[in-house]
């Protein structure tokens, strides 16, 4: 390990560091596995790192397998101890990546513990120091404000926020953080892949390239099949009607050619999308200057997943409430909060409501202001704040027992680059404390099942660019994002980022239910033991929605059992 | 056609301008066989007349003939028709194919529809193909392009109709649309309009019923990057893109545009339209919400706000719609308005912190949108109230400068002159003129008025003359004395007689009326005063008011200040009035016209930006400045050849001698020819398509070249030295074969410190304004330079021998600023400097001084068109526009609507324009000169200048008619309109108008904003004046100005800051999203954000600051609030704050 990369490791991570320390780690024996220590163990109020701060004899009295120089194979740092958590954490049992011994004797001492939420709080403590490469959001504990994190009622309702950006965001808007923001997602996405083929970097390709082609001509077949796993920067057809795809790794980028003669590749090529980042095994051409495709991986979810055992009771799935606005469908929404309060005339559903424990609102609960040109018109009231006090007092007619968690969207009073933070304090203040409110996205776990709420401002983006995606059925743009493990991955289109270290939106923990809004038309569909579910809306077709000619689907409201994940849909 | 009738003098002053012409062409003729021109000859070809030029536009030989003859008998219209048919059938030129030949027939029916002025027929037409119907038959199809759109709405249309006309001369089917390519003309047509914007949008019941009905394929080249999302990779469509080019044709023409195609269907008996029938009358039943309004009441001028919309930072409100305080509209014309350009007196300019100056455009509430501003000193200006608590009204710009920084408030902007003929060209009902002196003097004649007393006289009687003439003329209260009844109630009415019955004192043989200031003030009688524009002075405590005895009377008081009214028995206070007075009063401002600033005025060279003084490509060896001189020094690597720079370029080669250059001509003398070679097969061929592969062939290619000899030889053979301060190339060439400019004339140019643009020419561009009047002492010039140049009389007859005479402009003479004039005299200089150092000819223009720059030719070219107009100099104007004959501007297709358009010098022109340098992409043919118009016809302009009128003064029915807020269609016949000069010697002289001015660049040199600095200056001016003029409502202003500028520009760059894309320093190469590498791909070089915080924030400040200072409205405040925390949250680290803080515990 040379000093710029000792260097680079810690600025990424948001620190600086003297020239006495880059030497001394340097000089080490064992300087990669140092440099994680340091940075998992470094108070976090240090700026600048001096050798005072570089504790030699606890690490090696700790890490006794690094001090003889088992570092692994991976070169990036980064990336490894990510696949290994996300392994871990996501108790798929299946071995992702190859793991230095020393991390799976860690994992096996989390596997042991009891609760889900004794896991996560348990992973948290390393990752969340070492922010650069760990989702921020999983760390709770140590936050001023932890103890809002886990939150339970008289019923023993937990839910323990897993994910979260909310606090956490490090983006300053420097063209670097932008670089950051991708090869983060390129590290999580390319090492999920990374146990299906054995992929080169990019760069050896172009060596070759320059070298002649002599070698790759004597052989034939097999022998110039290659694997990598690039970030798609870029898709067009050919004048033949072929596909041409480049692919971009931190290495360097390179040209795949996907045939029109190949039915099934093509059709499969035809599906993928900017910034995704996904796998190619092929066959460099003669002179080395692209790679006609023969397979194409995508992250996806594993084929075999045990379904955890769930719990009792059941969730509410809405969003798109968009209280304010001159449309929303006020009588409907009394008529379902009647509902949960038990008020109806039909036996059936009077009991269905008291199994009731959680209110999931994925984003848009109010109708917002200054979102579009000439909204003013379309309000029925103009004041943002009023908007939510008005929300709020809807919420405290939902009785006690029901949790209720709420994610913005991008009609609400946050930032619209997501991801985006739960409401500012002035907003929650107004409502009870008993709600819960989270960023977007947001991994939350409801008493052991685990729900993904994302917006899904993406979907527009989705069905845009992947053929037989549309907003009749929006579910299909979720089993996409679930494919891509990445709830959001074209960039530069109708979806903000914010360039922050870590991206939110890669799928590293596989949900039980992928909850969306944002289209105002329900879907629920299912992909590999995971329930999609987007909650459809409150508001009946807007002016917009009439010039698109879009039909929503408002007042259904998807109802989740939470031990068998049967959905039952609820007209209001 | 026949020769254009005028009198003698025009015959001969045309005839000098031609004879200038031709002896300049045969100077450059002479020059161009000599040195290294594209063309050893002009290559703007001459045009006498519209058939000339569509001939010359089009380059398809003896249509000019054809359209003469076609012309004696019909319309222009029928005759485009005609002659589209008629090519296409080939009666002249010859072409191979029968798409060709309908092609062809397309364009040159469009270019006669278009006066052959405007780009469109070349650049809006791709091309005309066949294709096959799934019945096997063919049908035509026309591919339209983006600069369709300046052909106007009807041309479009037309040319739909012309294809149809033409495809039944030769025997082809009809377009049988298949459905999904219907379909897909709906999507497409619903997206452009998203992407960009159509005036109107047909349904989606209209785009069918035109698809399957019209007989021609209406395609097109794709213009947007956006593509169709269903509807994809149709057969017989070529793109997925959206074809901008089809949108325009089928929605702002076809279906806009129905009404006139069925006139023309009708006249010509085509069948196969009878579908615009359904078409028209679907349109109609649509629109019938708005219809029935206007029927149900009476014709009544109502505010229009739509002027104010999209307000921008630094361009003031002048006066919201139609708001007590704001302009008064009077009617009329001066010598320097008229065509979509309004009056307004000088001072006003001045008062109104100099923002309006001559040329600037304000956007009006009527009769058009827009208006570009010229000083008319014969109106009245702004009454003011000082901080003394003076009332006057400033009409004399030495007032204005003397009283600008006294101004407290701006009661009233004075009014503005707008002519007749703008109301007629826009259709827009006459509103009520204000009684003004124009017209009390008409009434006063007829009611048998002495007609001894001069005009002088009576234009500002005093209260004793004024009051007489009512008594014994029965005539109403001279508008001298009328004051703006209307704008109070009738309390305040009540209230200020009472008052002066109570505390006035009448003294000096009843001259001055004085009341007490104090209590005036806090009775809010001084307010009424104020409203009603009484002026009035303070002194000692007293208001003072002069010849108030009109005033006394109209409150209903007798010479004893008693009142003698009990009560008010009227709504209005006028009808009040009238009944209690013995003589009428009339409203006096009843029409008042909103106006905001548009944009500024500009009179600035033409530079292209970077701006190069040649046409020389450098490639990136000069830097990110492109200079020259360091591409000579050069060096591509430590041990390369100093000034060897790689470039692409055209390569050429000699037929005599075989050398190979990328010259136009060889060292030996001979013209050296493109050397055409096939990028794909590497052959080279001497065609324009590969005999082995169908593609395109080209001559340019990545070469080397050895600059620094080029350059030091250059210099040589001008015989110039390398002591410029700045002389510039290209980074590369746009043209086709690449062939740069001789390095020479750049060198010249930059020695007299000139840029060129994309053609090879040097110009200048000025805001159009109209003139048809001069004064020799207003232009800088000497009577006897003018009668040199043919200006013998005055519009009275009498011989010119004094400077202020008044004289009709003559149509193709121009009056340019003085910058202008120093930017032409430096250029005439270039080209004398060129044809001695260069061509080795004398020199032609001698010139020294500005002076010796009157009488030159020159070219005047708007964008978006392809025929320059010939002018001369006659002139210099210290204000910042370029004026010109109403004729010459519409000539160039222009209206001065506060539009800016350039003038060259003919010489330049003809001497270093060539095709030859054009780029090579769509619309590198628009503003071009690729035809001279030689011969100014008012019958073949713009159709807009025919509704310019040019009598001495309005009629008395006029006046009478705006009251009952008449059609300006019932004066078209009986009005002294261009339109009825026609085809008479009178339609080039014996131009009259109604208010003079005595200055024509009186007002401010340059507006405001262009001298104020940064936005939130330009912004606090805005508002400061807001606040001090009564018709704006500063608070408005504001919320406008954060509305519609500053949250959309915070919003819009928040946005693309979270979805920018990246671009390499080195090479300027662009990444959508930033590479993993972190570094270029391409070079290695630094990447950086496009999209940076500063533009981010940079208004967020100054907005918050306006938005509570002026206390816009929660929800606008709430939504800064809101996109404040948006970036706090942005570019704000949530862990270091955290950091922070526990830092400080």
């Amino acid at each position: 390990m040379k000093e710029i990369n000792v260097q680079e490791a810690f600025l990424e991570a948001g620190y600086q560091i003297s020239p006495e320390a880059v030497n001394l780690i340097v000089s080490h024996s064992s300087p990669k596995n140092l440099v994680c220590y340091i940075l998992e163990h470094i108070d976090e109020s240090v700026f600048v790192i001096e050798t005072e701060h570089i504790d030699l004899s606890s690490f090696e009295s700790e890490y006794p397998s690094s001090v003889k120089g088992n570092s692994g194979t991976t070169s990036d740092v980064a990336s490894k101890v990510v696949s290994d958590v996300s392994s871990q954490v996501s108790q798929n049992s299946e071995v992702i990546s190859g793991e230095t011994p020393s991390h799976s004797e860690i994992s096996l001492s989390f596997a042991t513990s009891e609760t889900v939420s004794k896991v996560t709080s348990e992973v948290s403590s390393p990752s969340k120091k070492y922010s650069s490469s760990f989702p921020s959001g999983y760390g709770s504990k140590g936050l001023p404000d932890a103890g809002l994190n886990v939150n339970s009622n008289a019923n023993g309702s937990n839910i323990n926020i897993m994910s979260d950006i909310t606090d956490m965001s490090t983006c300053v808007g420097e063209y670097m953080e932008f670089v950051q923001y991708f090869r983060n997602r390129y590290s999580k996405l390319s090492d999920m892949i990374r146990g299906r083929i054995t992929a080169r970097p990019i760069e050896s390709l172009n060596k070759n390239r320059k070298q002649g082609s002599g070698l790759k001509r004597s052989g034939g077949g097999d022998y110039s099949e290659v694997s990598i796993i690039g970030m798609v920067s870029e898709v067009r057809s050919t004048a033949n009607g072929h596909k041409m795809l480049q692919l971009e790794d931190p290495t360097g980028s390179f040209l795949v050619l996907v045939h029109q003669a190949e039915k099934d590749l093509f059709e499969e090529a035809s599906k993928i999308i900017l910034d995704e980042v996904i796998g190619i095994t092929g066959s460099l051409t003669n002179d080395g200057s692209l790679i006609v495709a023969k397979k194409i991986i995508l992250p996806d979810l594993p084929n075999i997943s045990h379904r955890r055992e769930g719990t009792w009771g059941k969730a509410v799935f809405t969003s798109d409430v968009h209280i304010g606005s001159s449309t929303f469908l006020e009588e409907e929404w009394c008529g379902f909060l009647d509902f949960l309060n038990g008020k109806c005339d039909n036996d059936q559903m009077k009991e269905l409501s008291k199994d009731i424990r959680y209110l999931v609102i994925a984003g848009d609960l109010v109708d917002g202001i200054g979102i579009f040109p000439g909204q003013e018109h379309e309000l029925d009231i103009l004041d943002i704040y009023d908007q939510y006090a008005k929300a709020a007092e809807y919420f405290s007619q939902v009785p006690e027992h029901i949790q209720i968690i709420i994610s913005p969207g991008n009609h609400d009073a946050v930032r619209q680059a997501e991801p985006q933070p739960r409401f500012p304090e002035r907003i929650t203040s107004l409502f009870e404390d008993r709600i819960t409110f989270v960023g977007n996205p947001a991994l939350v776990d409801l008493d052991g099942v685990r729900v993904l709420m994302y917006h899904g401002r993406s979907i527009d983006d989705l069905v845009a660019s992947v053929p037989g995606v549309s907003y009749q059925e929006p579910e299909k743009a979720m089993i996409e994002m679930l494919k891509r493990r990445h709830l959001s991955p074209i960039y530069g289109s109708r979806v903000s980022i914010a360039p922050e270290k870590q991206d939110h939106f890669v799928i590293d923990q596989i949900p039980d239910i992928l909850h969306c809004g944002h289209v105002h038309t329900i879907g629920i569909g299912r992909y590999k033991n995971v329930l999609a579910i987007n909650s459809g809306t409150w508001q009946s077709q807007t002016e917009f929605q009439k010039r698109v000619n879009l039909m929503p689907t408002p007042a259904q409201v998807p109802i989740v059992d939470l031990s068998t994940l049967r959905t039952t849909l609820l007209h209001f | 056609m026949a020769e254009i009738v005028a009198s003698k003098e025009m015959h001969e002053y045309f005839n000098t301008l031609e004879g200038t012409l031709k002896k300049e062409i045969e100077i450059v003729n002479n020059a161009r066989s000599k040195g290294k021109d594209p063309k050893p000859h002009v290559e703007i070809p001459l045009a006498k007349d519209l058939a000339d030029r569509v001939e010359n536009l089009i380059g398809v030989k003896g249509v000019a003939e054809l359209i003469r003859k076609l012309e004696e008998t019909r319309s222009r219209e029928e005759a485009a028709l005609a002659l589209g048919r008629e090519v296409a059938q080939g009666k002249v030129g010859t072409f191979d194919s029968k798409s060709e030949a309908i092609e062809a027939a397309i364009r040159v029916s469009v270019a006669m529809l278009t006066e052959g002025v405007v780009a469109a027929p070349i650049e809006g037409i791709d091309r005309a193909g066949i294709g096959k119907n799934d019945d096997g038959s063919e049908y035509v199809s026309i591919f339209y392009a983006g600069p369709i759109r300046s052909a106007g709405g009807t041309a479009q249309a037309l040319s739909v109709l012309v294809g149809d006309y033409v495809r039944r001369g030769v025997g082809i089917d009809r377009y049988k649309p298949r459905k999904e390519e219907v379909e897909r003309y709906i999507e497409e047509i619903m997206l452009y309009k998203r992407v960009a914007s159509l005036q109107y949008t047909p349904s989606e019941e209209e785009i069918r019923l035109i698809v399957e009905n019209c007989p021609i394929c209406i395609d097109g080249e794709p213009t947007e990057a956006e593509e169709v999302e269903g509807h994809r990779n149709l057969e017989r469509i070529d793109t997925n893109r959206v074809r901008g080019g089809m949108a325009l044709v089928l929605a702002e023409g076809l279906a806009l545009k129905a009404p006139k195609i069925q006139k023309h269907v009708k006249k010509l008996k085509i069948d196969g339209w009878e579908w615009l029938e359904q078409l028209i009358s679907g349109t109609k039943s649509a629109s019938d919400d708005s219809g029935e309004e206007k029927k149900d009441e009476k014709p009544k001028i109502k505010p229009k706000d739509k002027y104010m919309r999209d307000l921008i930072a630094g361009r003031p409100v002048f006066s919201h719609p139609s708001r007590p305080g704001g302009f008064r509209l009077r009617y009329g014309r001066s010598r320097n308005t008229s065509f979509a350009a309004a009056g307004i007196n000088p001072s006003g300019m001045l008062v109104m912190d100099d923002f309006i100056a001559p040329g600037t455009q304000l956007k009006v509430e009527r009769p058009g949108k827009a208006a570009g501003m010229a000083p008319v000193d014969s109106i009245e200006g702004p009454t003011v109230k000082l901080r003394s608590g003076d009332v006057v009204r400033i009409d004399r710009i030495d007032e204005a400068y003397e009283l600008r920084s006294e101004v407290e408030e701006i009661i009233d902007i004075g009014e503005i002159l707008i002519n007749y003929g703008d109301f007629l060209e826009n259709n827009h009902p006459l509103a009520p003129s204000p009684y003004c002196f124009e017209w009390w003097i008409q009434e006063y004649r007829k009611a048998g008025g002495e007609q001894t007393d001069g005009e002088e006289v009576l234009k500002d009687p005093s209260q004793d003359v004024a009051l007489d003439s009512s008594k014994k003329y029965g005539v109403a209260l001279h508008p001298k004395f009328t004051y703006l009844w209307h704008d109070i109630e009738n309390d305040k009415f009540e209230q200020l007689a009472d008052f002066i019955s109570e505390n006035g004192i009448l003294e000096s043989e009843r001259t001055v009326l004085k009341l007490p200031h104090d209590a005036a003030l806090s009775s809010g009688v001084k307010r009424t005063l104020e409203l009603l524009l009484v002026l009035h002075r303070i002194s000692d405590g007293m208001i003072l008011i002069k010849e108030p005895l009109p005033f006394i009377y109209t409150l209903g008081l007798d010479d004893g200040l008693r009142k003698k009214w009990e009560s008010l028995e009227h709504e209005e206070v006028l009808d009040n009035i009238n009944q209690i007075t013995e003589f009428e009063v009339r409203p006096r401002a009843p029409t008042r016209i909103g106006a905001r600033m548009g944009r500024p005025e500009k009179s600035d060279k033409r530079k292209m930006s970077p701006a190069p003084h040649v046409l020389f490509p450098i490639a990136e060896s000069g830097g990110n400045t492109r200079k020259l001189e360091n591409a000579a020094s050069f060096k591509a690597s430590t041990n390369a050849k100093v000034g060897e720079i790689a470039v692409e370029i055209g390569n050429r080669i000699c037929p005599a001698c075989g050398v190979e250059t990328f010259e136009y001509r060889c060292d030996c003398g001979e013209y050296t020819m493109p050397k055409l070679f096939c990028p794909r097969c590497g052959i080279s061929v001497n065609k324009a398509e590969c005999p082995k592969c169908g593609t395109k062939t080209t001559c340019t290619s990545m070469r080397k070249i050895d600059f620094k000899s080029i350059y030091q030889k250059a210099f040589e053979k001008v015989g110039e030295r390398d002591k410029l301060d700045s002389f510039k190339g290209v980074k590369k060439m746009m043209s086709k074969d690449m062939t740069p400019e001789p390095l020479e004339k750049g060198i010249l140019r930059a020695k007299h410190d000139l840029f060129t643009f994309k053609d090879g020419t040097v110009r200048y561009d000025m805001s159009d304004i109209p003139l048809t009047h001069i004064r020799p002492s207003e232009i800088g010039v000497t009577c006897e330079k003018l009668k040199e140049l043919g200006y013998k009389e005055d519009i009275y007859g009498k011989p010119l021998t004094d400077p202020e005479q008044v004289l009709c402009l003559k149509v193709q003479d121009l009056v340019i600023s003085y910058d202008c004039a120093d930017y032409i005299l430096r250029t005439m200089q270039y080209i004398d400097d060129l044809l001695v150092k260069y061509y080795k000819e004398d020199p032609y223009y001698n010139a020294k001084t500005r002076d010796d720059t009157v009488g030159t030719l020159l070219m005047g070219l708007a964008p978006h068109t392809s025929a320059g107009v010939l002018g001369r100099l006659v002139g210099f104007t210290t204000a910042a526009v370029g004026y010109a004959h109403p004729f010459f501007h519409a000539a160039k297709r222009r209206n001065c609507d506060g539009d800016e358009d350039c003038v060259m010098l003919l010489m330049d022109g003809l001497l270093n324009f060539s095709r030859e340098y054009l780029p090579d992409k769509r619309g590198g043919k628009m503003d071009a000169p690729l035809v001279l118009t030689t011969r100014l016809d008012p019958s073949e302009v713009d159709k807009e200048a025919h509704n310019i009128d040019v009598c001495e003064s309005y009629p008395l029915e006029f006046y009478e008619a705006t009251l009952r807020i008449a059609n300006p269609k019932e004066f078209e016949d009986t009005f002294d309109l261009v339109s009825s000069r026609l085809g008479t010697p009178l339609q080039y002289e014996k131009f009259m108008f109604t208010h003079d001015t005595s200055n024509i660049a009186a007002g401010p040199l340059k507006s405001a904003y262009k001298t104020l600095g940064s936005m939130v200056e330009k912004m606090d001016a805005q508002l400061e004046l807001g606040k001090k003029i009564r018709a704006v409502d500063a608070s408005d202003v504001a919320e406008r100005v954060l509305i519609s500028h500053f949250l959309p520009d915070m919003f819009g760059n928040l946005r693309a800051f979270s979805r920018q894309g990246t671009r390499c320093v080195k090479c300027g190469a662009k990444y959508r999203r930033p590479p993993l590498t972190g570094s270029c791909q391409k070079c290695g070089g630094r990447v950086i954000l496009t999209v940076h915080e500063g533009a981010v924030k940079k208004y967020l400040e100054v907005s918050m600051k306006v938005a509570e200072e002026y206390n816009v409205s929660s929800y606008t405040k709430q939504r800064i609030e809101l996109i404040g925390y948006d970036m706090k949250s942005l570019f704000e680290n949530d862990r270091s704050k955290q950091m922070g803080l526990s830092d400080f515990m």
